[in-house]
């Protein structure tokens, strides 16, 4: 579905994407993950033919830049900042799904399909909805015309906790059929969307693989917090200290922490059972972006 | 899906974003207005002082238009193009199955359309009204051709702008210090350089067809007044040396020119603008 070759884009001289090589195949669900201004919108734009570019890149084998509109025509884009559209949610669903050759009534199927009732909401004012429900609205306007390939570009960034998970399940009802591609920095998103993720870091590509792989290449990964008692706290920091499943132990006042691949998880916490300690509390924490990305960088630096 | 259609869909959704913003209506009404005040002061003239009555008032009327139909033209359009990318609109409409080009046409065609119905619903009326009280028809229809003309160079000229400039309120201001410039070095301009500077008249008179508030002017003029007695000597000899007819031809032919190259200008700066939106 997406090939890309030695693809180079350069702001002013600021190289943004340096040489790239990737290949998505056609129903994949892939994630791209970085920190912010390591090309990660600018690969999208590249992918949408908005921007010139130099390398080789492949839509559908179609080429970005020479046939942009047919290349647009087969791409759902939701954007990681809901523009201000003018008029109402009803113009938003005729203009833009009719620039896509849909009849209102088919935007008005994808769209109660997504719990959003264009019959009820037709006449509000766009600029009156919710950031959820609006990103909700253009996911169904991308995904309305069954495009093979949707591009997300950090669509859940601006979005409160409830309507984050709400537009990831809506992502759920994405056809199979469907290329994803979503660029986020939240892991959490990526695990419940994505079976394969890209980690972009200053316009190259430094990892290919799942999330279980990227965190045990980074010796990074998800913390379990567990509250203890004072003298239960000094136990478990040095029975975990030289656990090799373990990759960090940290203290946090009544807390200790174990950071551990995700999967080595339900261990720790059978672990801490044998040990016969009280666990007065337990939650989980995912590795930061920054976390993740640390053994990379430093790979470079060296 | 064809051009045409996509063209359609860009003047439906101009259309309703001109209704809302009100600007619609309230330039058809104020045109209206004016309209209808300088007919009836025509018809009171024409009492008067027989058919020269007429020309005086529509002479108004001609001068009202070169102050009033520019900006009615440059409010919209210097901020149709800066305004989506102000929003962050022109981005979310350049992933859509359109080309660069499609947009900047389709916004033109839609911006256009709602001046020109602007114009019409004001202009028709107060028209009617005029050519019940005696107004040769023929009066009535040119002029009405000249002010759509004089409103799609204005149109061109501020779409251009709104391409190439940002933030909406520079594009904006571009336009109207533009329409300034085009005002301050029309006739009053024109005879300030021929006094001060000796420029020769056959440069003034080629500028008179340059600028479009000029040609404008001039065109309406030589439709009411064949001998352009109303512009004073330049008028003379435009008269003199063109006939009205040639004048009519050549200020009409200008504004053209100013619909289209402004509108190819703009098109080839969106286009080429690829870095940004």
């Amino acid at each position: 579905m997406i090939h890309a070759s030695g693809l180079a884009k350069a702001f002013a001289g600021h190289v943004v994407l340096d040489g790239l090589s990737l290949t998505v195949a056609a129903g994949e669900r892939v994630a791209l993950l970085g920190l912010n201004g390591t090309g990660k919108t600018t690969l999208f734009r590249c992918l949408l033919g908005q921007l010139p570019y130099e390398g080789e890149l492949l839509i559908d084998g179609l080429d970005a830049r020479r046939d942009g509109r047919r290349v647009r025509a087969r791409v759902g884009y939701v954007p990681q900042r809901p523009p201000h559209f003018y008029g109402t949610l009803g113009d938003l669903a005729v203009f833009f799904g009719g620039l896509r050759g849909l009849d209102l009534q088919v935007v008005a199927r994808r769209m109660d399909h997504l719990d959003l009732s264009l019959e009820d909401h037709a006449a509000k004012p766009v600029s009156a909805l919710s950031g959820g429900m609006l990103q909700k609205t253009l996911l169904a306007l991308a995904t309305a015309a069954e495009v093979p390939l949707l591009l997300l570009d950090e669509p859940t960034a601006n979005l409160d906790p409830r309507a984050r998970r709400e537009f990831v399940r809506a992502l759920e009802s994405v056809s199979t059929d469907t290329t994803v591609f979503l660029s986020s920095h939240r892991l959490e998103d990526i695990r419940a969307v994505a079976d394969r993720l890209l980690l972009l870091h200053s316009g190259r590509l430094v990892f290919d693989g799942t999330i279980e792989e990227l965190e045990a290449t980074a010796r990074a990964g998800s913390t379990l917090w567990v509250g203890l008692s004072d003298d239960a706290l000094e136990r478990a920091a040095q029975a975990f200290a030289s656990d090799p499943r373990v990759v960090r132990v940290r203290r946090n006042g009544s807390r200790v922490g174990l950071e551990a691949a995700s999967a080595e998880l339900p261990g720790l916490l059978a672990e801490l059972d044998d040990l016969g300690l009280e666990v007065l509390d337990l939650r989980t924490e995912a590795p930061s972006l920054e976390r993740l990305l640390a053994g990379f960088v430093d790979e470079d630096a060296s | 899906m064809s051009l045409r259609t996509r063209l359609r869909l860009f003047v439906v959704r101009e259309l309703g974003h001109a209704l809302r913003a009100r600007w619609f209506l309230a330039y058809s009404a104020i045109f209206l207005v004016g309209g209808l005040l300088l007919i009836a002061l025509g018809a009171r003239d024409t009492m008067l002082i027989g058919y020269r009555g007429y020309a005086r008032s529509l002479a108004g009327l001609v001068h009202f238009a070169v102050l009033f139909v520019p900006l009615m033209a440059l409010f919209p359009a210097t901020a149709a193009i800066a305004e989506e990318r102000e929003n962050g609109t022109l981005e979310y409409l350049l992933a859509q199955p359109v080309t660069r080009g499609e947009v900047f046409l389709g916004k033109w065609a839609g911006v256009a359309l709602a001046v020109v119905l602007s114009i019409t619903v004001g202009y028709l009326l107060a028209g009617g009204l005029a050519v019940l009280r005696g107004v040769p028809p023929r009066f009535v229809w040119i002029s009405y051709a000249y002010l759509l003309l004089l409103a799609l160079a204005f149109v061109s000229a501020g779409l251009a702008v709104s391409a190439l400039a940002e933030p909406r309120a520079w594009a904006v201001t571009i336009g109207l210090l533009g329409w300034l410039a085009l005002l301050a070095l029309g006739s009053l301009g024109a005879m300030a350089a021929f006094v001060r500077w000796g420029v020769p008249s056959a440069a003034l008179v080629g500028w008179s067809f340059v600028n479009p508030v000029e040609a404008f002017r001039i065109g309406l003029v030589a439709l009411l007044d064949p001998d352009l007695g109303l512009l004073g000597p330049l008028g003379a000899s435009l008269a003199a040396r063109h006939g009205a007819t040639r004048i009519l031809w050549g200020t009409a032919l200008s504004l053209l020119m100013w619909t289209a190259v402004p509108l190819a200008l703009g098109a080839s700066g969106l286009l080429r603008r690829r870095q940004g939106v």
